[in-house]
């Protein structure tokens, strides 16, 4: 029993921080419509300038994590005026939660050139020795950390109710316009808000150092269980915040000492996704959570795609160049990361019909192609399944759990579609790391055989590359046929009016679990090729970071379009290679990227380069556009 | 201005294209709509008027069951749609228009009106994925069929643009003609003439008339008075959830009710 109570104990400690990023969530989302997702990212943020006053100034330390609290918040405001704050008015909520993974991307690069990628551990505050209270014993930083989070809520609720600010907050949290209309500055209190989450969430990092090391790519672990905390209690109630935080926290305690230690994480996502079957809104959350008046203003607008001789045109060129490229390119490192590019580039296709096409946001793509690569890659090593057969049962098995997670996805939109997704991928993750006896745990899986098709091994990159390039073709024409007929316009209907697709005869759900269904299929078919290219395969191939940078090439390159994300792809796979000793910017110039192309190219390089070109040849063709009823509205 | 040429009786023998028996809905404790029943005569145009909050386009929604009714019974051409999805309804040829203009997005105005042709498209998606002659034909014979009515709307020039891009009035139109590409038995536009201005009005006017004399039974909720009396063969007259009246134009006109309910409402104001 007392075990059972110090486990528990340690549960709250740990749940008490989840609960502040929940805390910062719930904010934020209540004044915005939008879950920033870059919220733990500044738990690191605090944690390491505090470790750095401490160590390379000699500070003490309650000054240090004071200093750091406020250094955070200033870097937040900084942060948030150039980019959040921006993006409302231009972009759909959709794309502002992926904006706010660029800035958990660019804030861990920020500090990978900072701070290096070495875990940093501080002293606690008040000595190491715990204090004994009947038998148990209670690290002296608990009372810290229970501290600030109590301190913490008090005075989020004071701000909140007490005072005219906290007035504002809770106005554009009912309603915008009318808050805009009320003489409220809409821009300054978001940046508030998220300046206000910022430096909740670094308390959080501050209390929490001592007991746990940190580094640089820390944050995403805390917006990940804050998120799942803040889902569990439900987005709009703060004190669902904190009892979602607590009650994560002793799950995963609880699991990691009574179940297992690998599969700890995978506990505490059944528990999410059982609520988001159950109680989608939340186990506290009192109404239906916000209604998105502005959602439909600000989807993106235009139309890029090629007409059909320009589309064969450009087709032509693209196999030509496939065709020739090996020849320009000398065999070696180089050429290996042009093979692993079109493997990446096919498991994005399939993101690109599930989120370009029909408007499904997935951040668990990854998730399927482990699947698919470890049913592969398994068959093939461990019980000699010929490699074609291994890949098609790998697909064959992504599929039949797509249509699964179908069950639950399909009820789900916007940010707890996001949610759900970003669930499924992190429990296949936490299973490719637990299954230790089936995949290699966390080491990988090793001696994976090459792919073959009757007697011909690709052993080569050379003979990779021609089967990945033949495929890319293939997959390319079969998916543009399907995509410009009857199955691509239902698709795009639902993206964003599923019910006005619905009142024309289109059945919502059946096309919801097609689009599924092809992006899994082919994130396995990716995952199988990846694994038997490598001869290897470890979950952090193909883990929530590869979802995220499959989300952001798809983004860069131009969604809905098929062929662009071939670019986004191809930029950030090649670039990082072509400048290895530049290495340690990659994740920084990764998140920059996204920002940026959120913020201004939200069409992607392939939607931007077509526009441009429609446009030049609008210059040589008659003006259609003069509208008869006044020129074109908004 | 005539009305259409003498009112269509419930002819032909057939089942009406509508019949509603004691419709009933609450939402909470608010009754939107208690014990409507009317018919809708098939291939005739009906009119639904009523003043705000009526319950017009609440009845629209239960007869396309975007939400189910608390009770009563809606029957289409003799079938019975309690329990069926809003999409198999549609399929069945009960398509409607919304009040708010709902083009989709990042779609030209052409693959708009494609869309509603959904449920005539034949070819199954492996055949479209394989550009298989067949499922080329059928997209280019719904593709003539899209231009025709695009032509029809005088919208033939704007095909290739992005709908959002257009006029109100001219997003409006296309989601007539997007829904008239179902090829509906019955179609139900939710007030299709608001926004619209006054030689947009006329255009849709005629429009009607065609697509009612093509044989397409139409009911609309409409608040241009002018435009009910000119094409509307038969008028419903909802207030406060209930009918109050049915009749033709000059009927319902003449009725001291609807003159309270409606005009007289008006008149006050």
């Amino acid at each position: 029993m007392t075990e059972f109570i110090q486990v528990v104990i340690a549960g709250l400690l740990q749940g008490s921080v989840y609960a502040l990023v929940a805390l910062g969530f719930s904010l934020v989302y209540r004044v915005t419509g939008v879950i920033n997702l870059s919220q733990g990212a500044f738990c690191v943020v605090a944690a390491l300038v505090m470790y750095w006053l401490e160590h390379a100034l000699g500070w003490a330390l309650l000054p240090a994590g004071l200093a750091a609290v406020i250094a955070t918040a200033a870097f937040a405001a900084v942060l948030g005026a150039l980019t959040f704050v921006p993006a409302f008015g231009r972009l759909p909520n959709s794309g502002i939660l992926m904006l706010t993974i660029g800035l958990l991307t660019l804030i861990e690069g920020v500090l990978l050139i900072g701070w290096g990628s070495q875990p940093y551990a501080l002293p606690p505050f008040s000595g190491e020795t715990p204090f004994e209270v009947a038998g148990l014993r209670i690290p002296s930083q608990g009372v810290w950390i229970v501290g600030a989070a109590l301190l913490v809520v008090l005075a989020l609720w004071y701000l909140l109710i007490r005072t005219a600010l906290g007035l504002a907050l809770r106005a554009c949290a009912e309603n915008v316009v009318a808050a805009r209309l009320m003489g409220i500055g809409v821009g300054r209190v978001t940046l508030f808000a998220f300046v206000l989450a910022a430096a909740i969430a670094a308390v959080g990092g501050v209390v929490l150092a001592p007991i746990t090391s940190l580094q640089f790519d820390a944050g995403r672990l805390f917006t990940i269980s804050g998120f799942i905390a803040v889902a569990i209690g439900g987005l709009t109630s703060m004190t669902g915040a904190v009892a979602g935080g607590l009650l994560l926290g002793i799950i995963g305690q609880l699991g990691a000492v009574y179940v297992s230690s690998l599969f700890s994480d995978a506990l505490s996502l059944l528990v999410l996704l059982a609520v988001l079957v159950f109680r989608p809104n939340g186990l506290f959350a009192s109404d239906r959570g916000r209604a998105d008046v502005r959602e439909a203003a600000r989807v993106v607008q235009g139309t890029s795609r090629l007409g059909g001789r320009a589309g064969w045109a450009l087709g032509a060129v693209a196999a030509a160049i496939l065709l020739a490229l090996p020849l320009a390119v000398p065999q070696g490192g180089r050429f290996s990361s042009i093979v692993i590019t079109g493997i990446v580039f096919i498991a994005v296709l399939g993101l690109d019909v599930l989120m370009g096409f029909a408007g499904q946001v997935s951040l668990g793509q990854a998730g399927f192609m482990a699947i698919g690569g470890y049913t592969a890659a398994v068959l093939a090593t461990t019980y000699a399944v010929p490699p074609l057969l291994a890949t098609l049962s790998g697909v064959v098995l992504a599929v039949l759990c797509a249509l699964v997670l179908s069950v639950v996805t399909t009820r789900l939109r916007g940010l707890y579609l996001a949610l759900g997704t970003l669930a499924f991928g992190l429990l296949v993750d936490s299973l490719a790391v637990g299954l230790v006896d089936v995949t290699g745990g966390p080491s990988g899986l090793v001696g994976i055989p090459s792919f073959a098709v009757g007697g011909f091994d690709f052993a080569t990159p050379l003979s990779n590359y021609y089967l990945v390039a033949g495929l890319i073709v293939v997959l390319v024409v079969l998916l543009a046929g399907l995509m410009r007929g009857g199955f691509g316009r239902a698709l795009q209907a639902i993206r964003t009016d599923a019910l006005a697709a619905e009142a024309l005869g289109i059945n919502v759900v059946r096309y919801k679990v097609a689009a599924v269904a092809i992006s899994a299929a082919l994130a396995a078919l990716s995952g199988s090729l990846y694994a038997f290219y490598f001869h290897f395969l470890s979950p952090e191939m193909v883990g929530t970071s590869r979802s995220l940078e499959m989300v952001a090439m798809l983004v860069v390159g131009g969604e809905a379009t098929l062929v662009g994300p071939l670019i986004g792809v191809a930029l950030l796979t090649l670039l990082p290679t072509l400048f290895q000793p530049l290495a340690i910017y990659k994740t920084f110039a990764t998140g920059l990227l996204l920002v940026v192309f959120f913020l201004y190219m939200p069409e992607g390089i392939f939607g931007a380069a077509v526009a441009a070109v429609q446009r030049i040849g609008r210059l040589f063709a008659p003006p259609r556009l003069a509208s008869p009823a006044g020129g074109v509205a908004e | 201005m005539s009305g259409r040429a003498p009112a269509a009786p419930a002819d032909a023998g057939g089942p009406p294209a509508l019949r509603i028996a004691h419709l009933d809905k609450r939402f909470g404790g608010v009754q939107a709509t208690s014990d409507v029943s009317f018919e809708v005569a098939s291939g005739s145009l009906t009119a639904l008027i009523g003043p705000n909050g009526a319950g017009k386009t609440t009845l629209f929604n239960l007869i396309t069951n975007l939400f189910p009714p608390s009770g009563g019974e809606i029957v289409y051409f003799g079938r019975p749609l309690a329990g069926l999805r809003p999409s198999e309804i549609a399929a069945l040829g009960l398509v409607r228009t919304f009040q708010t203009a709902r083009v989709f997005p990042r779609m030209t105005v052409l693959e708009n009106v494609l869309v509603g042709a959904h449920r005539h498209v034949r070819a199954p998606a492996a055949l479209q994925a394989l550009w298989w002659p067949s499922a080329l034909r059928e997209d280019r014979t719904l593709t003539r069929r899209a231009d025709a009515l695009l032509a029809l709307a005088g919208l033939a020039t704007y095909r290739d643009i992005a709908a959002t891009a257009l006029p109100m009035g001219a997003q409006k139109m296309v989601e007539v003609i997007r829904a008239l590409m179902a090829g509906p038995r019955l179609l139900l536009l939710d007030e299709p003439a608001a926004g619209l201005n006054d030689r947009e009005t006329a255009d849709l006017a005629v429009l009607l008339r065609a697509i009612g004399d093509n044989g397409t039974t139409i009911m609309v909720v409409e608040h241009n008075m002018a435009l009910v009396m000119g094409v509307a063969d038969h008028v419903v007259v909802l207030d406060a959830g209930r009918v109050i009246a049915t009749g033709t134009p000059a009927e319902v006109q003449a009725d001291p009710r609807v003159i309270e309910a409606y005009l007289g409402q008006e008149a006050a104001a």
